[in-house]
């Protein structure tokens, strides 16, 4: 006989919309996976000597919470040195990965406000993380002219109309547009004359040219910053990300963080902590060779016609790309991210590397 | 009063802890961590995953070859079947396990019935969830057993879910196969979900049995089962876990899964799948030590003249301390700062046990024989 109950809890997640939305991989496969979230990099030895010296030593048991201290310390240095920040290790939580950072902050600082804002085109994980346990989400129309990125005069309307809370991605995690000096010292104005408050998606500040604003430092106590440690090391499938937030914002957090997973992967905490003191070497290397690729794209696809969105960000390109041309990049064997599952019609996002120029010659 | 009083729950367990790392010569019988490290096979087989799979991709519900190796274990060990491909799904733990067998069973008003005392985190779990618990009381003097007749009763027009924790911490107590039988019944009768925690199954005492509900004839298509590898390969710091259960609901736990963490760092999962296919007799010197130190620690309890419920399995003894005429969190408190000795008081499990404390079997037989000195010597203090 089908059980009544199960077919309730089924209709009830079914009707989800949210948590059944599609999510990207985490780390590309290979250079053909143009689709994923993190570039695809060989790991550097040090980082696995990091972690093979410490589960070696006998680092296979239970940690802190929040984190072990040295990693903790670590991301604090890195995010004040990249952002102009005065983080201790208390305002750091390492997370299992950035889609735990994006759930605990949503459910968690969310829960302290009425409502939350939010794009209305952002990285999928945000509608799944919302999905979880309702809230009540105001949209924050974006424009394609600004890579779909909120305008400020809708973040603006939002603040006025009540809302406290904003999730905000800059670079984007479509485009890779990201907010400029002006707009985030704006941003921060507002946010102060509202007393409202910000969750900070930053994880792809590195890869824009010259760095690229934070709102945490120009609202400190006002902005939960949350990224990978690091985007792009090639520690995308050991999941390490994490928060950094007042201290009031890191308590609670931290709780929930036990009630759902104790502590983080010992293996990977040590691994980040080894890529801490080598991120900055590797860095301006992939940098510049992302740069070029992405110039080299960018020029092509001017070249085909294509109508590009604005980036800032180096690691992505995202371009309008109807139906018969996914087929084109379906046929050519590249994988991409659709504009849909981040809620962007007609667009796809490629990631930038050796195969991102054929993708482009199939678009175009 | 000091602040040290206000904390409950998990706070004042993780105060504890830290006072206690500020003592040099600590013997913990608190915390749940084996005091085994990961054995070295398992070890070397992350080494080997770093280099050789550091891209490897995982969907969010695991990497297949894991997933096959979970499957051929609960077959051998629990007698579920599964099909690797639908109804498995890798998480970070035991820990995140529970909680997305709970989000994923349990809404806004729904009732779980929970047998007590418990694990903590499922009612913080269930806090989260918006549902209710619906507690089922125990006693020492019964080893800790869940009557069906009394889960029975506490059934309501709310309940949706009934909490299976066998061997259970804290109370160590194993639901023996004809109960188990009777309360898979019982939710058949009432369509209710079950949500089977087997992280100590390996862990079983004298010729008590575990049984795993969704082995039962109807059993498996309510069932929710839960495993991780941090108890039974000493793997804590790994965060490595799973359930299992009808492929209909494990879809559903597969979204919340990507929505909780996207996945389960790749590393952990090729040393799991190592775990559970290499040699297991690091496995079964941990569960000999763990019955002999068992024997130790019930000794020395009677020597204390200390009820218990009888550990049938897991890795500890909640006992009673009823004739100090003490809170256990006063009782823990002093152990600690008179002896340096952490044991868990019994309130920070439910505010019905606060005359209890939770001692556990993980560390080397002279630790544990110096720290049950030393426990003797603070009982009689008190
Ligand atoms: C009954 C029970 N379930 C689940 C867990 C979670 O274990 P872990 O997340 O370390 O695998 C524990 C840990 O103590 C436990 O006792």
């Amino acid at each position: 006989m089908a059980s009544q109950t199960k077919t309730k809890l089924l209709a009830r997640h079914a009707a989800n919309a949210a948590l059944n939305i599609p999510l990207p991989g985490i780390a590309m496969r290979d250079a053909h996976d143009l689709g994923a979230d993190e570039p695809f990099y060989p790991l550097d030895e040090r980082i696995i000597a990091g972690a093979v010296e410490a589960l070696e030593s006998g680092q296979t048991h239970y940690v802190d919470v929040p984190g072990i201290a040295a990693l903790r310390e670590a991301i604090a240095k890195h995010l004040n040195a990249a952002c102009g920040t005065s983080w201790q290790s208390a305002n750091i939580l390492v997370t299992a990965g950035l889609q735990e950072a994006r759930f605990l902050t949503i459910q968690i600082i969310g829960a302290q406000f009425e409502q939350i804002g939010v794009p209305t085109v952002a990285h999928p994980g945000l509608q799944k993380a919302l999905g979880v346990r309702r809230r009540q989400v105001v949209s924050l129309p974006v424009e394609t002219e600004l890579g779909c990125l909120p305008s400020l005069d809708e973040i603006a309307a939002a603040l006025k109309n009540g809302c406290r809370l904003l999730y905000l991605e800059s670079p984007s995690r479509l485009s890779g547009a990201a907010y400029t000096q002006n707009q985030v010292a704006r941003i921060a104005d507002m946010l102060a004359q509202h007393d409202a408050a910000a969750i900070w998606d930053q994880g792809l500040a590195r890869w824009v040219d010259e760095g690229c604003s934070s709102l945490a430092a120009l609202a400190e106590g006002a902005t939960a910053a949350i990224g990978e440690a690091w985007h792009g090391i090639g520690l995308g499938s050991w999941l390490v990300g994490s928060i950094a937030a007042p201290t009031d914002w890191i308590a609670p957090m931290q709780s929930q963080k036990q009630i759902m997973a104790i502590c983080t992967s010992t293996a990977s905490q040590y691994a980040a902590l080894a890529a801490s003191e080598i991120v900055g070497e590797t860095h301006q290397q992939r940098l510049g060779q992302m740069r070029r690729q992405r110039a080299a794209a960018l020029a092509m696809a001017s070249e085909l016609g294509l109508d590009l969105l604005p980036g800032a960000a180096n690691n992505l390109l995202a371009l309008q790309a109807d139906a018969a041309a996914r087929e084109r990049l379906a046929e050519a064997g590249i994988d991409f991210a659709a504009g849909e599952d981040f809620g962007a019609r007609d667009i796809v996002r490629l990631n930038i590397g050796a195969a991102t120029a054929t993708a482009i010659e199939a678009l175009g | 009063m000091s602040k040290k009083k206000q904390a409950a729950g998990t706070n004042l367990l993780y105060q504890l802890i830290a006072e206690a790392r500020t003592y040099d010569d600590v013997i913990v019988m608190g915390r749940g961590d084996p005091d085994f490290d990961t054995p070295a096979h398992i070890v070397a087989a992350a080494k080997h995953a770093m280099i050789h799979h550091q891209a490897d991709v995982a969907p969010a519900a695991g990497l297949p070859a894991l997933r096959e190796a979970i499957a051929a274990r609960v077959k051998r060990v629990n007698n579920i079947d599964v099909d690797p491909a639908s109804e498995v799904v890798v998480t970070n733990g035991g820990q995140e396990a529970l909680f997305l067998m709970v989000l994923a069973a349990l809404g806004e008003g729904d009732e779980l019935i929970v047998p007590e005392p418990n694990y903590n985190t499922y009612a913080d779990s269930l806090a989260f969830a918006g549902g209710v618990k619906v507690a089922v009381q125990t006693a020492h003097e019964a080893d800790f057993r869940a009557d069906p007749a009394v889960v029975r009763a506490a059934i309501t027009e709310k309940t949706r879910a009934l909490l299976l924790v066998s061997p259970n911490n804290p109370a160590a107590n194993v639901i023996s196969p004809a109960d188990m039988r009777a309360l898979v019944d019982l939710a058949s009768e009432h369509d209710l979900m079950i949500l089977a925690d087997d992280i100590y199954d390996l862990f079983v005492y004298d010729d008590f049995v575990h049984t795993s509900p969704a082995s039962l004839p109807g059993g498996k298509e309510r069932s929710l089962t839960l495993n991780a590898l941090s108890k039974a390969y000493s793997m804590t710091g790994w965060r490595l876990g799973w359930i299992v259960g009808p492929a209909d609901l494990m879809a559903r736990v597969a979204e919340l899964k990507a929505a909780i963490s996207g996945g389960t760092s790749i590393i952990s999962q090729h040393a799991g799948i190592a775990a559970l296919t290499g040699p297991q007799d690091a496995v079964d010197m941990m569960a000999a030590a763990y019955a002999r130190r068992r024997r130790l620690v019930l000794d020395a309890l009677d020597e204390m003249g200390m009820q218990y419920g009888v550990p049938q399995g897991g890795q500890f003894v909640f006992a009673n301390i009823a004739f100090t005429g003490m809170d256990s969190a006063e009782v823990a408190q002093r152990i600690l700062s008179e002896q340096h000795v952490l044991a868990y008081p019994g309130s920070a499990f439910s505010k019905e046990r606060k005359d209890y404390l939770r001692m556990t079997f993980l560390q080397p037989e002279e630790q544990l024989v110096e720290g049950l000195r030393r426990m003797k010597l603070a009982m009689a203090s008190l």
